[in-house]
């Protein structure tokens, strides 16, 4: 088979796979569920056959006149394979997450829709069919966000208003390219804009960072996600978050370094300030205010979610900064949330299943008896974002710090380190508040999650720490992208990065924790065993201890909490808010207007006839 | 090659000895000080070796492997940090990794404690990752301070310049983050007035509260390396490290002795005191250290 016929066949089986599977779940459910996951498994088969076999445009539909094409380069190819894989998992982890729910066969249906609409977003070779497919994708992620109903139906109502917005300015985007240059073809957009003023450059990419960044949730667009991330179901929180909001990484990625270009893009600026350096800015600020935000959550999934801005914020100063590190970085970190931020999310899942719903942070505690194997996920889930060494966050991170310091850019490496430090003090937070401390007595009999939910949460784990301990590998297909983008190539080998200005070696530091690990086990086998002591077993300094809450959890933070509290109020939310309310004030008034009374429009249409006439009659303009 | 394992033998091995040192000469100090006779100089060794023989209490598998790993991390950063001429594995990584390895520790205490189920722990922790916070944004200015005047990240290379062009802390934008480096040092490693973590009359001891046996002699071993890591990386980065062992120690040991009493004199800050003190002028001298490393003329 050839590869540009492979590529049609994924988007047929991906949105044909969908549909069939909201009929065959009338007919039983338990052959709906078997057909979803394998629809999700071919997806990935057939991408990952796909790799480094690139198809140039291939023709597959006409839309009015306009010739709609799909392509696949490395670019596109590193992010279809997340976005099926990650689907894949999501769905495997559904199977029992939302069996006794309500309109199953719906949320599977959407839950592939989600998936063909993003793959086609990655494969669509020009304008039109990106727009497509990112509708299609925003509104089925409308409905699954919404899956819920109650809280969940407002959070889905401003994800998708401001989403809506985020497509106009697309549209206008493409609107304005095609009537300059009569083409929405990408590679033919790029070589039309080379001899573009850089006045145009600039209104393009700046409507397309309203449009990307409404879906990536940079600061100040970010204020639709805590709220849909928290109210989702957990398996779409996954993809959500590691996937979704991330084609609008994708998006920037095409718009600055494919379609207006490497040089173009970089070579934009007005004295001091260049407009790569401002994007780098709004990474920062999109890190460090919504980090320290999310320290003050108390749900679980609503400090999962604010995380999840933060590290965008990591992923846009990475592509901002435009060297081949930073670029790296950025790409490499877009994978490496995706495998931790969909971990996270399912173990919250997983907890959330077991317990009833419960995803308080302050109620649970001492999980880590019951559940041992979410408690890893969540440990090394946790260990990735934070970007410890031997995880892939790790390296990622390591990558964009180094391009800021060789860059000269302390500041902004300032903000991308003390992000890291807050994303410490929550994630320690997260799991404590969860996993450790004492067990309530309600939850005495908890059993651990069926295999169906550990089998993603391994999964994910080995990734973090295969991709940590060997980064060469996703950074050999990263280094061809780079050079695809037209930077100079990396020294990449299997354990890291070997430059001029200082290495990595990641297999060494593994191999040292390893033996000095080990030798500290040995050491510590000299002394005379320990006996264990159940958890009401601890030293109170003689005074009574409780028995159904010993847990030390609300406002674990609190002397810095009333520190940094009072600056952590999400203005950019109070504004979006006195503008909604400001729009519906004066819709109301355009109502009174149209009072849907036939009699007021004959009135308007006399009215508006009299004064063209009085208009004709007195000055004679036509 | 076998040099660099011999030094990776030696170096954890030189490091106990000088941190127990240390922690015994502080008690000793510490009493003197005091007016008081204190206990023999050896004393903390004995401890070891006595908690060695005796039998602790167990929470369960993190309790027991956090205990661990955070011991092994701490020797971990040693191999990365120069020790006179000694520093075996600084050309796997640089400062930047130095910043993360060093993560291990407390990580592997804060998941031990977590399991030991006494509010005290989790309350000592919360505290000591408050601190860390609060020193971590000075702390953060002045590496990064040092990486954008000497333009490098690797700690060897930092060290050699020194060597060859003067110490950090006599350098005309430099002295800012050294002296800054200084006011924080007793917060990184957790003496007064900054023991808050600890604080045994309030919390009883926080993190080490349910620690016993041969968990509690681990925990003590960590501490003694934790001192040595936060003075080395101060004579690395500023004075200019050493070209061998014993002028290296004759550093640390000034130092030491400097912050000492700074310890028996200061009483202890409450949580929002230390963050107020840390972010206020710490921070600010760091901050225009690291502006004035940006300005060409230096």
């Amino acid at each position: 088979m050839s590869s540009a016929f492979l590529l049609k066949l994924l988007l047929i089986i991906a949105f044909g796979g969908a549909f069939l599977t909201y009929v065959l779940g009338k007919i039983s459910s338990t052959i709906r569920d078997f057909f979803a996951v394998l629809v999700s498994c071919i997806l990935v088969i057939i991408v990952v056959y796909l790799y480094g076999k690139p198809v140039k445009e291939t023709f597959y539909l006409g839309v009015l006149g306009l010739p709609l094409v799909l392509r696949l380069n490395m670019l596109s190819w590193f992010f279809a394979l997340p976005i099926t894989s990650v689907g894949a998992l999501s769905i495997i982890f559904s199977l029992r997450y939302i069996r006794k729910r309500e309109k199953t066969d719906f949320y599977y249906m959407t839950m592939i829709l989600v998936n063909a609409g993003m793959l086609g977003i990655v494969l669509s070779g020009d304008l039109v069919s990106f727009y497509i497919f990112w509708e299609i994708m925003s509104w089925s992620a409308f409905l699954l966000i919404s899956y819920n109903r109650g809280p969940a139906l407002a959070a889905g109502m401003k994800y998708i208003i401001m989403s809506v917005v985020g497509s106009a300015a697309m549209l206008i985007g493409i609107i304005s390219i095609y009537t300059n240059y009569g083409t929405v073809i990408i590679s033919d957009i790029s070589t039309h804009l080379a001899a573009a003023s850089s006045g145009y450059i600039l209104f393009l990419l700046i409507l397309y960072f309203v449009a990307f960044g409404v879906k990536n949730a940079v600061w100040p667009f970010h204020t639709w996600l805590p709220s849909a991330h928290s109210e989702a179901p957990s398996p779409f929180s996954a993809v959500l978050s590691g996937i979704l909001i991330k084609m609008g990484t994708y998006g920037f990625l095409l718009i600055m370094y494919t379609i207006v270009g490497l040089k173009v893009f970089l070579d934009l600026s007005w004295g001091l300030f260049s407009f790569h350096y401002i994007l780098c800015w709004f990474g920062a600020i999109t890190v460090v205010i919504p980090t320290f935000t999310a320290l003050l959550q108390n749900d679980a999934k609503r400090l999962l979610a604010w995380h999840s801005i933060g590290q965008i914020g990591y992923i846009i100063i990475g592509i901002a900064l435009g060297t081949s590190l930073g670029i790296a970085g950025g790409i490499f970190h877009f994978l490496n949330h995706a495998t931790f931020k969909a971990l996270l999310f399912l173990s919250v899942g997983a907890v959330e299943y077991r317990t009833g719903g419960v995803r308080d942070l302050n109620s649970l505690g001492g999980l880590i008896k019951r559940m041992p194997i979410t408690f890893t996920g969540a440990l090394v889930g946790s260990l990735g974002i934070i970007g410890v060494p031997l995880t892939n966050g790790f390296v990622s991170k390591w990558l964009i710090y180094k391009a800021l310091i060789s860059q000269g850019n302390p500041f902004l490496a300032f903000a991308a380190l003390i992000g890291t430090w807050g994303t410490l003090l929550s994630f320690y937070k997260f799991l404590h508040n969860m996993f450790l401390g004492q067990l309530p007595e309600k939850y005495k009999n908890i059993e651990k999650a069926p295999f169906s939910m550990q089998f993603p949460i391994i999964i994910y784990s080995l990734v973090i720490i295969v991709f940590g301990i060997l980064p060469g590998i996703p950074l050999k297909v990263i280094n061809s992208i780079d050079t695809y983008f037209g930077f100079e190539s990396l020294h990449i080998n299997i354990w890291g990065i070997a430059s001029e200005t200082g290495a990595l070696n990641t297999i060494n530091i593994f191999a040292a924790v390893l033996v000095a690990g080990v030798i500290v086990w040995l050491i510590s086998r000299l002394g005379v065993k320990s006996k264990p002591v159940p958890q009401e077993d601890t030293y109170a300094a003689g005074s009574y201890i409780p028995e159904e809450k010993y847990h030390y959890t609300v406002d674990f933070y609190n002397p810095l909490y009333r520190m940094i509290g009072p600056y952590l109020r999400d203005v950019i939310d109070d504004f979006y808010r006195i503008l909604a309310k400001g729009v519906q004030r004066v819709c109301d008034r355009i109502k009174r207007v149209y009072a849907g009374d036939v009699g007021y429009y004959v009135i308007y249409i006399v009215l508006f006839l009299a004064v063209i006439i009085l208009i004709q009659v007195g000055f004679k303009p036509w | 090659m076998v040099i660099k394992i011999i030094q990776i033998i030696v170096y954890p091995i030189l490091t106990f000895i000088i941190g127990i040192f240390f922690i015994g000469l502080s008690r000793k100090m510490m009493a003197r000080i005091q007016r008081r006779y204190g206990p023999p100089i050896t004393q903390p060794l004995i401890d070891l070796i006595r908690f060695f023989y005796q039998k602790g209490i167990s929470h369960g598998s993190i309790f027991n492997f956090g205990v661990i790993l955070s011991l092994a991390g701490s020797i971990v950063v040693l191999l990365f940090i120069p020790f006179g001429r000694m520093s075996p594995l600084s050309s796997s990584g640089g400062l930047l990794v130095i910043l993360y390895i060093m993560l291990f520790a407390p990580l592997g205490i804060a998941l031990s404690g977590g399991e030991g189920a006494n509010p005290n722990i989790s309350i000592g922790i919360s505290r000591k990752l408050i601190l860390s916070l609060g020193y971590e944004v000075p702390f953060l200015f002045i590496i990064l301070a040092i990486m954008t005047y000497y333009k490098t990240t690797s700690i060897t290379e930092i060290v050699k310049i020194q060597q060859e062009a003067g110490w950090a802390l006599f350098t005309i934008p430099l002295f800012l983050p050294g002296i800054a480096y200084l006011l924080i040092l007793p917060a990184i490693i957790g003496m007064r007035p900054f023991d808050i973590a600890s604080a045994p009359q309030e919390i009883s001891s926080g993190p080490m509260v349910e620690y016993s046996g041969k968990y509690l002699a681990l925990v003590h071993i960590e501490h003694a390396f934790t001192l040595f890591i936060g003075i080395a990386l101060f004579i690395n980065l500023f004075l200019g490290g050493a070209t061998n062992i014993g002028f290296f120690f004759l550093k640390m040991i000034v130092l030491f002795v400097i912050v000492l009493i700074v310890n028996a004199v200061f009483p202890r800050y409450r949580v929002e005191q230390a963050i107020k003190y840390l972010w206020k002028w710490p921070t600010l001298i760091a901050f225009v250290g690291l502006i004035l490393t940006k300005i060409p003329i230096f």
